[in-house]
């Protein structure tokens, strides 16, 4: 296959000032995520997320119709909670074969840039089939007072000395005074923003197993709810939440051959804003990396939002699930709070009749807090046509992954 | 957790010590002439030394946050944070929150205003003095008259 140079595609993926796309080389086509695997996904557990990695590890080899012993690269998360090693692997299963191992994995970002970096790990001949793993405790760890998800940006130094002492902490209080400053700027109202929770309770009450799957939400409910961190309701906020989720990758020539319909890594893009990690003082309060990240991803794809039928965003707050649903380029900056109405991020409206559906598991604020691990899973899904929640006919999808500072963009398409 | 100033960190503490005298101040870079924020020993864009360079402390309200009470264990009760662009260096923003209750006269992005200084004091820890935004309202008649601080 001929691949494309970086010059390429940097030709191709316009990016706005404020920020940078990482070069990533061409790997469109040469892998596929040919099995998945989840936990349960609760509120405070008190599973240990080694035992839960390794429960979405086994379901997701034996999704993909492999034996633990099929598996040479193991890829984690290097930043949060207590992930396996490839030691932990080969005790669990049984195996002895070394694992290629790889800290760049998990979530958030990483779910997005994982495919990238096992693809390059494929195509140099350094492992054939590789798991990626996601497990966090946080609501335990919550529930316990042993840590929160804030723990990191409390111990950044400038972030610990110049914005914790003012109160401009956790991450509620970042995110709702950039949707403040979004709302100035475009005339979002608070009706507007509540269908972006709307929508994603209503998924969940669609998917067994989501953790807010029984409980309603009207508007006016979230109308009368008080703000947390004005204008944000705590229904504009992400759950915390424990459990894991995993999926096998491969290479696409292998898998034709496996049980089931591969979904291939057409794209990915990963961006981030300049001045990194301190979002206080990027240029645009408006947009996420999103913007950096995207335009890559599309130009090694040779796809453009028009082709996408089904998208999960890192919806830490429904302002920024507004924001990268922009950013990924399915309306313009600032239209947003109009362009979501009518259902257009509903399951079962599909890109031929005007739709986008948007997380349809229900993401963070409604299915669970497993920092977007799940939403690849849900996309793999969905192109499979085994969704809870199904999108008709669904070819293309994208997932945008997000750190606050730096998104990824993961285009996948249906290979069969 | 909590994290009060310390007035001796070396890229943070000159900030802390001017705020203790009730003055805004900033790393500037003399030879670009402009603000670098958050404080660093170079500038980016051309490697010089920065320096320190008190400021008016006029500004705009880039963007605000009415934070619930108990949301933040380190300010147990509620208050808002902002978001402040100087005048002198409209490209950065600095981290405080608001002088004054926000319930009593409404906020808007970009609205101007100034900065004093009001002891903030954590669940833990002993009270210092930090910048705050009070906007000028149209029937303010004395923005510029010394407020104590408190």
């Amino acid at each position: 296959m001929t691949r494309r140079s970086l010059q390429s595609i940097a030709r191709a993926a316009v990016v706005p000032d404020g920020g940078t796309s990482v070069a990533l080389d061409d790997i469109a086509g040469a892998a596929a995520i040919t099995g998945i695997g989840e936990t349960a996904v609760s509120g405070p557990s008190g599973r240990e997320p080694r035992q839960m990695a390794l429960e979405a590890i086994a379901a997701a080899i034996a999704d993909a119709g492999l034996q633990p012993a099929d598996i040479d690269g193991l890829m984690v998360s290097g930043h949060i909670a207590d992930q396996v090693t490839a030691d932990d692997f080969r005790r669990h299963f049984g195996t002895r074969r070394p694992l290629w191992f790889s800290t760049d994995g998990g979530a958030m970002i990483w779910a997005g840039t994982c495919g990238h970096t096992a693809a390059t790990a494929m195509l140099a001949g350094k492992a054939t089939h590789i798991v990626n793993v996601f497990a966090v405790d946080w609501a335990s760890r919550r529930a316990a007072g042993t840590g929160t998800p804030g723990d990191w940006h409390a111990g950044e130094a400038l972030k610990a000395h110049l914005e914790v002492p003012m109160g401009w902490y956790p991450q509620p209080v970042y995110f709702a005074t950039f949707a403040r400053r979004y709302m100035h700027e475009y005339g979002l109202t608070e009706e507007q923003l509540a269908t972006i929770p709307l929508t994603f309770r209503r998924h969940a009450n669609g998917h067994p197993g989501a953790v807010m799957g029984g409980r309603k939400l009207t508007l006016e409910d979230y109308l009368n709810r008080p703000p947390l961190a004005g204008p944000l309701r705590r229904e504009d906020c992400c759950l915390i939440s424990d459990g894991a989720a995993a999926w096998v990758m491969s290479p696409t020539e292998r898998a034709r051959d496996m049980p089931q319909v591969p979904a291939i890594i057409d794209g990915v893009g990963h961006g981030r804003i300049a001045g990194a990690p301190y979002i206080s003082q990027q240029r645009d309060m408006t947009a996420t990396p999103q913007v950096f990240a995207a335009p890559w991803a599309y130009a090694m794809a040779n796809t453009s939002p028009s082709e996408i039928d089904v998208i999960a965003v890192y919806d830490c707050f429904s302002s920024t699930a507004l924001m990268q649903i922009e950013d990924l380029g399915f309306c313009r900056k600032g239209d947003g709070g109009s362009f979501i109405q009518d259902n257009r991020l509903h399951h079962t409206r599909p890109r031929q009749e005007g739709g986008i559906p948007c997380n349809t598991h229900g993401g963070l604020l409604s299915h669970s807090y497993l920092l977007g691990a799940s939403h690849v899973v849900e996309l793999v899904k969905q192109l499979r046509g085994s969704a809870a929640n199904p999108v008709t006919d669904a070819r293309r999808a994208v997932y945008a992954g997000f750190t606050a500072d730096e998104s990824s963009t993961l285009i996948l398409r249906r290979g069969r | 957790m909590m994290n009060t100033p310390q007035l001796d960190h070396p890229l943070t503490g000159p900030f802390w010590k001017a705020a203790a005298r009730q003055e805004l101040q900033v790393t500037w870079c003399g030879a670009c002439n402009h603000a670098v924020w958050y404080p660093r020993a170079n500038c980016p864009d051309c490697g010089d030394p920065l320096h320190w360079r008190a400021l008016s402390g006029e500004g705009l309200l880039a963007s605000w946050c009415e934070v619930a009470a108990g949301l933040n264990p380190n300010f147990p009760t509620a208050y808002t944070c902002a978001l402040v662009s100087p005048v002198e260096a409209p490209h950065i923003r600095i981290v405080m929150q608001l002088a004054n209750s926000p319930a009593e006269k409404a906020l808007s992005c970009d609205m101007p205003g100034r900065v004093r200084f009001i002891p903030l004091q954590q669940a833990a820890g002993e009270p210092y003095l930090a910048p705050a935004f009070e906007p000028y309202h149209d029937d303010d008649t004395a923005c510029d008259k010394q407020l104590a601080p408190g």
